[in-house]
């Protein structure tokens, strides 16, 4: 058998397990194993552990568990309370405002967090059940959140880019710069085309009655205090390290505290807050940590195959592609993958075969960073497969159905391929930030 | 359910919760460390350890963790399909497919004793200046597959119990 019809046949394989149900890690990592055997025999057998001593070398990605608790512990600090108010209150008088501070809450955590879980827990628990309860469409909404919350990976901080960062060997540091106007971009066209459609179909987001909308200018500034707390983690966590006092997995550790030490502020921080806390990270991080092991060993017995040359060769020599075109046809064929597959493992299998091509055609690893984030921010709603699908059924309401979560996320992944498509001709918008920081 | 494979399943889950809680709060280790290194790093000389100390609680956490994680099902599935069958379908297809799991853990086992046979034989340190020895972390890294193999058993047993219509607390 040839080397690329062992490569397809792995990646069938996998696809049929996957599809009975069972745990992801478990299948792609027996596919993995079983061909590391059949192809090394004794030699392969020990590959499996081999990814588990890789990703301790990993180390960056002791900011994922950080990040996990850090997520749980500020969705259930109550900041987000407060700034939900006060988005809410700056927002309400304008047609969709609810939904567009929605965005601009999810903007606030994204800066704090970086993954999907803070925001969608957030999101479903506090920002959800209001808009529901002031007629907002229930579609509507559910796009909201779940594409609001996809911006912690894009804003820095980001756990994704950490991945990428370690898989790419490009530096962190410059890889979150370069997700701060992407992401705001991306913020920018959700606010559009919520605003847009709202006002053509003023029925979808009602603006808030009269009477809530009386609160003196007073009231609104002392409303803006609730930025403070936000602001002040950020700063210890993000900016610390930016500013290079604290290195990239202390200053998670800075930020785990940070917003242990605001739960304990806002009087939240119980005995039993605590332990959920933990609970809940340690469930979450096993969940991503053994599809990374496992993910890891698949690849290195692609790596093995020599897959990342059959890949070049296939695109450039085979279909005669020119560079762009390849660049293309690498992020759509990753889109659809994200739709079926586990989009952490897309993440740690795809990304080594593509990175190198992307070198070699000459394009810069940063900018093409920041376009993988936004394809996996847009593979985690795309069903059936999707982190953010997952949580959105775990936590919505019973009147939200498969089929309205579903729907909600049509014209939200339209405006996040529009973005992509921007960053990708204008490459500034991403390499501006990195490139004027680290060159001074 | 023959008696014995009851009383297997609760020592197991037992174990697990105990094991699981004790890796819940290997975060604040975690934290403890790096906060520690990052403060030392602006009153004086960082140490030299805690970087990897750092790693090899991260390991610890989710490999300790990884029996109690199989235990309470925190593990996505692709469930295109699988949401649509009924319970105890679900379970007949798991009890078949959960073999192909216990495979694969079997193999990372496998792969870890015999680099933990090399580590105690030969003594290996970790290329850096601290040069810790790396048998301790690679047997608790066993000890984390062990205790997920019998998890994944103790779920096979439950798996046939639910497949066969009767319910296993």
């Amino acid at each position: 058998m040839s080397y690329e019809m062992i490569a397809i046949t792995m990646f069938s394989g996998m696809m049929v397990l996957l599809l009975t149900g069972q745990r992801v890690f478990g299948a792609i990592g027996f596919v993995a194993v079983i061909f590391a055997l059949l192809l090394w025999g004794t030699g392969g057998s020990e590959l499996g552990f081999s990814a588990a001593m890789k990703l301790m070398k990993w180390y960056p990605l002791l900011t994922l568990p950080l990040f996990i608790y850090m997520g749980y512990m500020l969705s259930e600090s109550g900041i987000a309370d407060d700034l939900y108010k006060m988005f809410h209150v700056w927002f309400g008088p304008v047609r969709g405002g609810l939904a567009i501070g929605t965005i601009g809450l999810m903007v606030v955590i994204s800066a704090m967090n970086g993954l999907s879980v803070a925001g969608m827990a957030i999101g479903a628990t506090i920002a959800l059940p209001e808009l529901l309860r002031r007629g907002y469409d229930k579609v509507m909404v559910t796009g909201v959140i779940q594409a609001g919350s996809s911006l912690g990976i894009l804003v820095p901080p980001s756990v994704v880019l950490v991945l990428y960062g370690m898989i790419a060997r490009q530096p962190v540091g410059q890889l979150w710069l370069a997700g701060v106007f992407p992401g705001l971009l991306m913020a920018t066209l959700f606010i559009v085309y919520i605003a847009v459609r709202c006002w053509l179909q003023p029925n979808l987001g009602p603006v808030l009655p009269a009477e809530e909308r009386n609160v003196s200018l007073r009231e609104k500034l002392r409303l803006l205090q609730a930025g403070i707390l936000p602001f002040f983690i950020f700063f210890m966590m993000t900016g610390l390290f930016l500013m290079g006092y604290t290195s990239l997995v202390e200053s998670s550790a800075v930020g785990a505290v940070a917003a242990t030490f605001a739960a304990l502020v806002k009087g939240r921080l119980t005995r039993q807050v605590l332990h959920d806390t933990v609970r809940k990270s340690l469930a979450v991080s096993c969940m991503f940590m053994w599809i990374i092991v496992a993910a890891l060993c698949f690849g290195a017995v692609f790596d093995g195959l020599g897959a990342v040359k059959a890949i070049e060769h296939f695109f450039v020599d085979q279909l005669g592609l020119t560079p762009w075109e390849v660049l293309i046809l690498m992020q759509l064929s990753y889109l659809i993958m994200g739709m079926f597959l586990d989009d952490t493992a897309m993440l740690v299998i795809v990304a080594p075969l593509y990175v190198p091509l992307v070198k070699l055609l000459g394009f810069d690893l940063i900018w093409y960073g920041v376009l993988y984030t936004i394809t996996c921010q847009i593979a985690y709603m795309t069903p059936p497969f999707g982190y953010n699908l997952f949580l959105m059924r775990a936590m919505a309401p019973p009147e939200i159905t498969l089929g309205d979560i579903y729907r909600s996320i049509i014209p939200f992944v339209a405006v996040m391929v529009f973005g992509l498509i921007v960053v990708m001709v204008f490459p500034q918008i991403a390499l501006w930030l990195p490139q004027h920081v680290y060159l001074r | 359910m023959p008696d014995v494979l009851r009383r297997y399943v609760r020592m197991v889950d037992a174990v697990n919760r105990v094991v699981g809680l004790f890796a819940m709060y290997l975060i604040f280790a975690m934290m403890g460390v790096l906060l520690y290194s990052s403060v030392m790093k602006a009153v004086a000389i960082p140490p030299l350890w805690t970087l990897e100390m750092a790693q090899f609680l991260m390991v610890g956490y989710y490999m300790l963790g990884g029996g109690w994680s199989l235990q309470n099902d925190a593990h996505v599935r692709m469930d295109l399909v699988y949401a649509q069958w009924s319970p105890r379908r679900r379970a007949a297809i798991d009890s078949v497919t959960i073999l192909f799991l216990i495979f694969y853990l079997g193999m990372l086992l496998y792969g870890g004793i015999s680099s933990t046979g090399y580590a105690l034989r030969y003594g290996e340190q970790s290329y850096s200046a601290w040069a810790p020895y790396m048998a301790p972390i690679k047997i608790i890294m066993c000890i984390g597959i062990v205790f997920m193999i019998l998890q994944a058993v103790a779920q096979l047993i439950r798996d046939v119990a639910a497949a066969r219509g009767r319910e296993l607390s």
